[in-house]
C-alpha cells in the first residue's frame, strides 16, 4: 500500500502546476439540505468533515475512501490520475469538489459538459487553503463553521509568531522526500508555516511549492535546523549524520517528523503548526545531549 | 579503412584519456556552491579536511564524478559490444531487455518498498536482481540450442523490455505522485541519489566486463564479415555471443542499478567514436570506456550547474547533447566519404 499522506503531498505537487486563482466556482448556488457532493481530493474531503457536512458526501477519491473512517463506506470514484466519469455521473451529484491539478483538467470540462457543478480548491499556498476551506463552507452552507475553523488557525498562526519573535531566527530546511531531494519551497503553504515558527526557509528562493534540489545546494545553505518528513524508513537523524558540516547536524537539531503529520494540506493547519513547533523544542532540548528529535 | 597501429592505438588513447582527465576535473570544479579552484585543491590535498567544502568537494562531487564515469563507461563498451554481437547499428545497452528487468527491479522497490519498510537504498540491489534473472533467461534461451541465434535474443529481448514496461506502467498508475515522480527520474536516469559504497561493485562489473570481451576485439571485427565466414576464419561464434551477452548485461546491469536507464551514451559513443577511429575493437572497445565516461560526467556537470541548485536528470542532457552531435558527426562524415 501506498505510503501514509504520500497522495496528499502529490496532491500538493500536482496543483503546483495550476496557474489559476485561489479558488473558483461555476456558478454560487444556494446551500440546499439535500446537496450531493462528491470529493475528488482528500484534503477537501477533510475538509468537509471538519466542516461537519460528511453527510452530504455520496461519493469520495480513493485515497479518502481508503483513509478516512468516516467515509470509507461510500462509493469510491477513482483517484488523481484516474478519476471515473461515469462513477461520479452515476451518483447524481449537485456539486463535485476538486483541486485544479493538470490531471483531472480534461475530467472537470466533461462534467462541465454534462452539466455537473464543479467547485475547484486549490491548496498550494496558506492563503489559498484558507480562502478555499470558506469557499467550500459557504457553498454547502457552512460558512460559520468554516469562518470558525479559519479564524482559529490564524489565531494560532498569530500566537505561535508572536512567540517565535522573542527568540532570534533560525534557518531552516524542511525535506519532503529524502531521494531525488525535495524540499518546501517559496510557494507552500508549509514555507508560511516556517516563517511563523521563526523560522527562514533556505529555499524560499525557489518560486515552486516542492523544488527538486542537489545535496551539494543544501551542504552549501547550510541550515540551522534539518526538519524531516520523508518516507524513508531509515532514521533522519542517523541519515544526515554523516553530513556532520551542516549546522543542523552539527548541532543535534535534526527534526523527524513522520509523513503527513506536518506536511498535510486541510483544515488542521493549526494543529500541524503546533506540532511542528513541538518537535523543534524537542529537537532544543535534546541538542546538548547528543541525539537529534524524533517525533513519534 | 584506417589500419589500427600500436602508435595510432595509444595515441588515440592517450587523447581520450586527457579528454577524460578534463571532464573529470570539470566535474569536481563544477557544482552550484560556487567553491573555488583554490579551496576545491586545498580539501583535495588536504587529508583531514572537514566543513562544508570538503563535504561538497570529497562526499558530494568526487563520489558522484567518479561513479559517472564508471556507468558511462559501462554504457558504452556494452553499446559497443551489443553493437558488435547483433550486427546492427541500432543496437544500444537496453536492446536485449536486461535494462528491462533491472528497471522492473528497482521500480517496485520504489513504487512498494516503503509499505515493505524499504528505503532507497534497497533500489540498486533489487534493480541489480532484475537484471541477473533477465540474463539467466536470456542465457537459457541463448543456450536452448546448439547454436546462439542473434534473431531470437533480440526478439526475447524486444518482447521483455515490452512486457516491462508494461508492468512498470502498471506499478506507476498504483504509485502515489511522489513514487511517481522517482520512477520518472529513474526511468530518465541520474546520478543524483549515488551511495559510495556501491562504486566498487561498478568498477568490478566494469573491469570484469573489459577482461572478459577485449580478448575476443579481434573475433568481433571478424564477425562482421558474417557468422559463417568469421567460422571459417577461426572464430567460435557461440563462445563468443555468450560471452559478450553475459558480459554485457552485467556492465548494464551494474550502471542501470545505481543510475537508473541513462539513454544515448550507449547508442551514441560508440557510434562516435566509429566515425572518428574505425570500427576496429581492439581500440573500439577501451576507447568507449574512456569516452563513454568522459561524456556522462560532462553531462552530469551540466546536470548539476545549469538550474542553479536545482537538480535536472542526467539522462535529459544525455539526450539533449547527444542527439545533435550524433547527427552533426554523421553529417561530416558522409561529406567526407562522398565528397
Amino acid at each position: 500500500m501506498i505510503g501514509s499522506a504520500r497522495l496528499w503531498l502529490g496532491i500538493a505537487l500536482v496543483a503546483a502546476c495550476w496557474t489559476g486563482a485561489s479558488a473558483a466556482s461555476d456558478a454560487p448556488a444556494p446551500a440546499a439540505p439535500s446537496l450531493r457532493v462528491v470529493s475528488m481530493n482528500p484534503s477537501l474531503t477533510r475538509m468537509l468533515i471538519a466542516l461537519d457536512a460528511q453527510q452530504l458526501l455520496v461519493g469520495v477519491d480513493e485515497y479518502s475512501g481508503d483513509h478516512e473512517s468516516a467515509v470509507a463506506a461510500l462509493p469510491r470514484v477513482g483517484g488523481l490520475f484516474n478519476p471515473s466519469l461515469e462513477a461520479v455521473v452515476a451518483l447524481e451529484p449537485d456539486l463535485v469538489v476538486v483541486v485544479p491539478s493538470v490531471q483531472q483538467r480534461d475530467f472537470r470540462s466533461r462534467l462541465r459538459e454534462l452539466g455537473v457543478e464543479v467547485l475547484e480548491l486549490a491548496s498550494i499556498t496558506f492563503e489559498q487553503l484558507l480562502a478555499s476551506m470558506q469557499t467550500l463552507g459557504d457553498r454547502i452552507g457552512r460558512s460559520e463553521a468554516a469562518r470558525e475553523r479559519v479564524e482559529a488557525i490564524r489565531s494560532t498562526w498569530r500566537e505561535v509568531a508572536r512567540e517565535a519573535s522573542l527568540q532570534p531566527r533560525r534557518s531552516a530546511v524542511l525535506i519532503v522526500q529524502r531521494d531525488p531531494l525535495y524540499v518546501v519551497g517559496g510557494e507552500s503553504y508549509l514555507n508560511a508555516m516556517l516563517d511563523a515558527a521563526g523560522l527562514d526557509n533556505v529555499a524560499a528562493e525557489y518560486p515552486e511549492p516542492y523544488p527538486r534540489v542537489s545535496l551539494e545546494w543544501l551542504i552549501a545553505a547550510g541550515p540551522q535546523v534539518i526538519i524531516d518528513s520523508s518516507a524513508d524508513p531509515v532514521n533522519a537523524v542517523e541519515h544526515w549524520a554523516r553530513w556532520e558540516s551542516i549546522p543542523a547536524v552539527a548541532e543535534n537539531r535534526v527534526v523527524a517528523v513522520p509523513q503527513g503529520l506536518v506536511t498535510l494540506p486541510g483544515p488542521y493547519l493549526d494543529r500541524s503548526l503546533l506540532t511542528m513547533v513541538d518537535a523543534i523544542r524537542n529537537a532544543d532540548r535534546t541538542s546538548d545531549t547528543g541525539g537529534g528529535a524524533r517525533l513519534q | 579503412m584506417k589500419i589500427l597501429t600500436p602508435m595510432r592505438a595509444l595515441w588515440s588513447l592517450s587523447v581520450l584519456g586527457a579528454v577524460l582527465l578534463g571532464a573529470l576535473t570539470l566535474g569536481l570544479t563544477a557544482g552550484p556552491s560556487g567553491l573555488g579552484l583554490g579551496e576545491i585543491l586545498s580539501v583535495l590535498a588536504d587529508r583531514d579536511a572537514s566543513g562544508p567544502a570538503a563535504d561538497i568537494v570529497l562526499r558530494v562531487r568526487l563520489p558522484r564524478v567518479l561513479l559517472g564515469a564508471l556507468v558511462g563507461a559501462c554504457l558504452a563498451v556494452s553499446g559497443v559490444l551489443f553493437q558488435a554481437m547483433l550486427r546492427n547499428p541500432l543496437a544500444d545497452p537496453y536492446v536485449l531487455g536486461v535494462s528491462g528487468g533491472a528497471a522492473l527491479g528497482g521500480i517496485l522497490v520504489l513504487s512498494l518498498g516503503s509499505a515493505i519498510g524499504l528505503g532507497y537504498a534497497a533500489v540498486p540491489p533489487a534493480a541489480f536482481a532484475g537484471c541477473l534473472i533477465t540474463t539467466a533467461v536470456l542465457y537459457a534461451i541463448a543456450g536452448a540450442n546448439a547454436r546462439v541465434s542473434t534473431t531470437s535474443l533480440l526478439l526475447t529481448g524486444v518482447v521483455f523490455n515490452a512486457f516491462a514496461s508494461a508492468a512498470i506502467v502498471f506499478l506507476a498508475s498504483m504509485a502515489g505522485l511522489t513514487e511517481g515522480a522517482s520512477i520518472f527520474l529513474w526511468l530518465i536516469g541520474s546520478l543524483s541519489s549515488i551511495r559510495t559504497e556501491v562504486t566498487g561493485w561498478v568498477a568490478i562489473f566494469l573491469v570484469l566486463g573489459l577482461g572478459a570481451t577485449f580478448p575476443l576485439a579481434r573475433g568481433l571485427n571478424l564477425s562482421a564479415l558474417g557468422g559463417e565466414s568469421a567460422e571459417q576464419l577461426g572464430v567460435d561464434i557461440d563462445r563468443q555471443r555468450r560471452v559478450v551477452l553475459i558480459a554485457s548485461s552485467l556492465m548494464v546491469g551494474a550502471a542501470v542499478s545505481v543510475a537508473g536507464m541513462i539513454g544515448f551514451v550507449g547508442l551514441i559513443i560508440p557510434h562516435l567514436l566509429r566515425l572518428i577511429l574505425g570500427p576496429d575493437h581492439r581500440l573500439l572497445i577501451p576507447a568507449s570506456a574512456f569516452g563513454g565516461a568522459a561524456f556522462l560526467v560532462i553531462c552530469d556537470a551540466v546536470a548539476r550547474t545549469i538550474l542553479d541548485g536545482r537538480e535536472l536528470p542526467v539522462g535529459a542532457i544525455t539526450a539533449l547533447a547527444g542527439g545533435p552531435l550524433f547527427l552533426w558527426l554523421l553529417r561530416r562524415y558522409h561529406q567526407r566519404v562522398f565528397s
